[in-house]
């Protein structure tokens, strides 16, 4: 009778890496399908050019670094799809092939690959796309579906985000159109509905920890009341909650396992920090959203965090 | 803690059944926290059952009894489910059986007596870590709070709620026995709600007023584990925490486990030492899972060989101990020792885990219940730098086996911790 020895326990979740990866995955298909519903052809072929790019990346550098292939964890697909859902509709595909592969190679596997990296490598993609495209970056449309059918050209019309507007035009979107996603923005970003609906199946199911989410929620409904009732033109509070890069943001970006810290302390202190960072920059910088840049700021700051807050044993 | 599915119906409502009458017993010298004991008996010898076999050797130690009449056959070492190996006495056993009758004059016995009664019958904890009762009864510290453990958090096993099924009663006059030695201020009855059968039984209990006790509660806890603990137990109960290094004793609390309850009542009212238990045997390799009494020494081979378990396909693991905390053996040629609570045959329960990354998800920490970082833990261990282990609390951690239980990467959290504390430094 050949026995298997092993260390205790001998029962295990079921809940494994992939299985944790498809739930993300599984919870981003609403935001999928308000951008396909919003952009059309432009956000299926986005979507279907960055998980490509980004699994044959995978791929390759798993065979070069001689490592196991471990494409069953679904990590590179989640990677390039929230890469996608976070690019305009006007990227060009080359864009996006390269931004992909810029996520997974330096984002991921130059830090050692799954687990290792400190930063996320979706927003990496990005950071890297938004230094060498400016312009391609920062152009956005109208969703094709609301748009002036009057117009009715093949390339829908430029035009600006609601938090670009607030900026540079003083001029505030109504929240019903942020919350439905009937305004210009990435093709995953601007219905907020949707993401609202994907974010509370992954907190419900326990696959997203809701501390950063809840601090980061808190904290911008602070800072923007009080913005608010200085100056209505700040935006309101459902202003800022709904528009740009804030929902996929903290709902799928600032909960990555991966980049955020382990301990619960750490959770809160990483939330506040990250809401604080992207109001200071949409209040202001130059720019008109901070999402990224703040999750990434936070992102380098997440084993500092870990180290200073270590859990106190039980019973001290 | 955490809630895990607990695989207890299918033995949950059978009647326990008897097995006492083995060919051969094989009885390790140490089966209790502490020394082992000395033998106190030769080659050849013939043994009567109850018949001391082996001496307590210093404070924290326990007696060893002859669990039946018969001769000793050899005295060497031999398989140990928890040691590997451990020197052991081999008897070979008769079928005659002794009748216990019930001791006279119980309730003139003073302390020192019954002490002594409870220490002459190598009585120990029957929870697992088999800590020598006599030790436990005798506590340096005043105890307000006395607590009767019947969580049974581990899945799989169900002695205990077998036992409060069908001898309460027997467990009752234990705990008047602890409530007389200890005086506690209050008892505390503690139950999770997986429990239903046996929380209407005791509160009949309670209520009949027939046993002279203290303040006594029944609290039906939230089904959890690793809530059987104790530190988790006197946490969940009474709310009171004590760091590591301390015992229960310094937050005034006394636990005991309903299955020790039982045995100091038969040590007290019957003189009978500690050489029966009640054992599960669970698992999808068996026929039949079973709760059996056993003599303590049965080897696992001789249940199969008597046909009181049989096997229905060949077992990936057998597990002596619950499947989170048990430790696997190689063979069938194990003896019962007094603390197992329960044996595993696993075939397709067995988990199929393939070690990944590490996606610092802190889920190993949201679940430990001694407020760990299992994960930074195993980093270390991975890297061999032990120097610093003991300043993150490693030697606190009590191999639940949570951690390793909800790990999405499947690391074997436990394995890598049970290597840090042997090369961590003391400090």
């Amino acid at each position: 009778m050949p026995l298997k020895i092993s260390s205790s326990p001998h029962l295990k979740t079921r809940r494994t890496v992939p299985f944790i990866m498809s739930q993300v995955i599984f919870a981003l298909v609403p935001a999928i399908t308000a951008s396909i519903l919003f952009f059309g052809t432009k956000a299926v072929f986005l979507i279907l050019n960055c998980i490509i790019t980004s699994v044959i990346t995978e791929v390759i550098i798993l065979k070069v670094r001689k490592k196991p292939s471990v494409i069953k964890d679904f990590s590179a697909v989640l990677t390039g799809l929230l890469l996608a859902l976070i690019l305009p509709p006007g990227t060009k595909w080359y864009a996006a092939t390269l931004g992909s592969i810029f996520a997974i190679l330096v984002g991921k596997h130059l830090f050692g690959g799954l687990g290792s990296n400190i930063f996320n490598p979706a927003l990496i993609g990005r950071a890297f796309l938004v230094a060498a495209y400016p312009k391609m970056l920062t152009t956005f449309q109208l969703p094709k579906a609301f748009a002036n059918f009057a117009v009715n050209s093949v390339d829908a019309l430029s035009a600006a985000t609601p938090l670009a507007l607030r900026k540079f035009s003083h001029t505030i979107t109504p929240s019903i159109d942020l919350f439905f996603g009937n305004v210009a923005g990435s093709i995953g970003e601007t219905s907020a509905l949707c993401l609202i609906i994907g974010g509370i199946y992954l907190i419900i199911r326990k696959i997203a920890d809701w501390r950063i989410t809840v601090s980061i929620l808190t904290t911008i409904v602070l800072i923007s009341a009080i913005g608010y009732l200085l100056n209505p033109l700040n935006g309101s509070i459902m202003f800022h909650l709904f528009s740009g890069g804030l929902l996929i943001g903290i709902l799928f970006m600032a909960t990555d396992p991966v980049t955020s810290p382990i301990t619960k302390t750490g959770r809160y202190i990483f939330g506040v920090s990250v809401a604080a960072i992207i109001m200071i920059i949409r209040y202001f910088s130059g720019l008109p959203e901070g999402v990224m840049y703040s999750i990434l700021f936070m992102n380098a700051f997440t084993p500092l965090i870990n180290r200073y807050t270590r859990p106190r044993r039980f019973g001290e | 803690m955490i809630r895990i599915e607990e695989f207890k119906q299918p033995q949950h409502n059978f009647r326990s059944v008897k097995f006492l009458n083995p060919k051969k017993l094989i009885l390790p010298l140490s089966q209790h926290t502490g020394r082992p004991s000395s033998i106190c008996v030769k080659m050849k010898d013939e043994v009567e059952e109850g018949q001391l076999l082996a001496k307590d050797e210093g404070f924290i130690s326990a007696q060893l009894h002859s669990p039946a009449k018969g001769k000793i056959l050899n005295i060497a070492s031999f398989n140990h489910p928890v040691l590997k190996k451990g020197n052991a006495i081999v008897i070979q056993c008769s079928s005659e059986k002794k009748n216990y009758s019930l001791r006279k004059h119980v309730d003139s016995l003073e302390n020192d007596e019954i002490i002594d009664i409870v220490k002459n019958n190598g009585i120990v904890g029957m929870g697992g870590a088999a800590f020598p009762t006599h030790v436990k009864l005798t506590p340096s510290k005043k105890i307000d709070t006395l607590i009767i453990n019947g969580c049974e958090c581990e899945p799989f096993l169900s002695t205990d709620h077998r036992l409060m099924v069908e001898n309460l009663k027997e467990i009752f006059i234990g705990i008047e026995i602890i409530a007389k030695l200890i005086k506690p201020e209050q008892i505390i009855f503690a139950l999770e709600e997986n429990k239903s059968e046996e929380k209407k039984l005791i509160n009949f209990y309670i209520n009949t007023k027939k046993f002279n006790l203290p303040k006594i509660n029944l609290m039906v806890l939230k089904t959890a584990y690793p809530q059987g603990g104790e530190k988790q137990l006197i946490y969940s109960t009474t709310k009171r925490k004590f760091p590591g290094g301390q015992l229960p004793l310094d937050a005034g609390c006394l636990v005991h486990n309903v299955a020790t309850c039982f045995a100091i009542y038969e040590a007290v009212y019957l003189n009978k030492p500690l050489i029966e238990r009640l054992v599960s045997f669970c698992g999808d390799s068996l026929v039949k899972p079973k709760n059996i009494w056993v003599k303590i020494g049965t080897t696992l081979q001789e249940l199969f060989d008597q046909k009181i378990l049989e096997f229905k396909n060949e077992p990936k693991k057998i597990i002596s101990g619950g499947p989170m905390m048990g430790i696997t053996l190689n063979n069938l040629e194990y003896p019962i020792l007094k603390g197992s609570g329960g044996f595993l045959f696993l075939r397709d329960q067995v988990t199929k885990a393939e070690e990944s990354a590490c996606i610092k998800c802190a889920k190993c920490i949201d679940v430990c219940p001694m407020n760990l970082l299992p994960q930074e833990y195993v980093k270390r261990v991975k890297h061999e730098e032990y120097n610093n282990l003991s300043e993150l609390n490693l030697q606190d951690c009590i191999e639940c086996g949570c951690c390793a239980y909800i790990c999405p990467a499947q690391i074997p959290i436990v394995h890598y911790i049970k290597e840090g504390k042997i090369y961590a430094p003391e400090n």
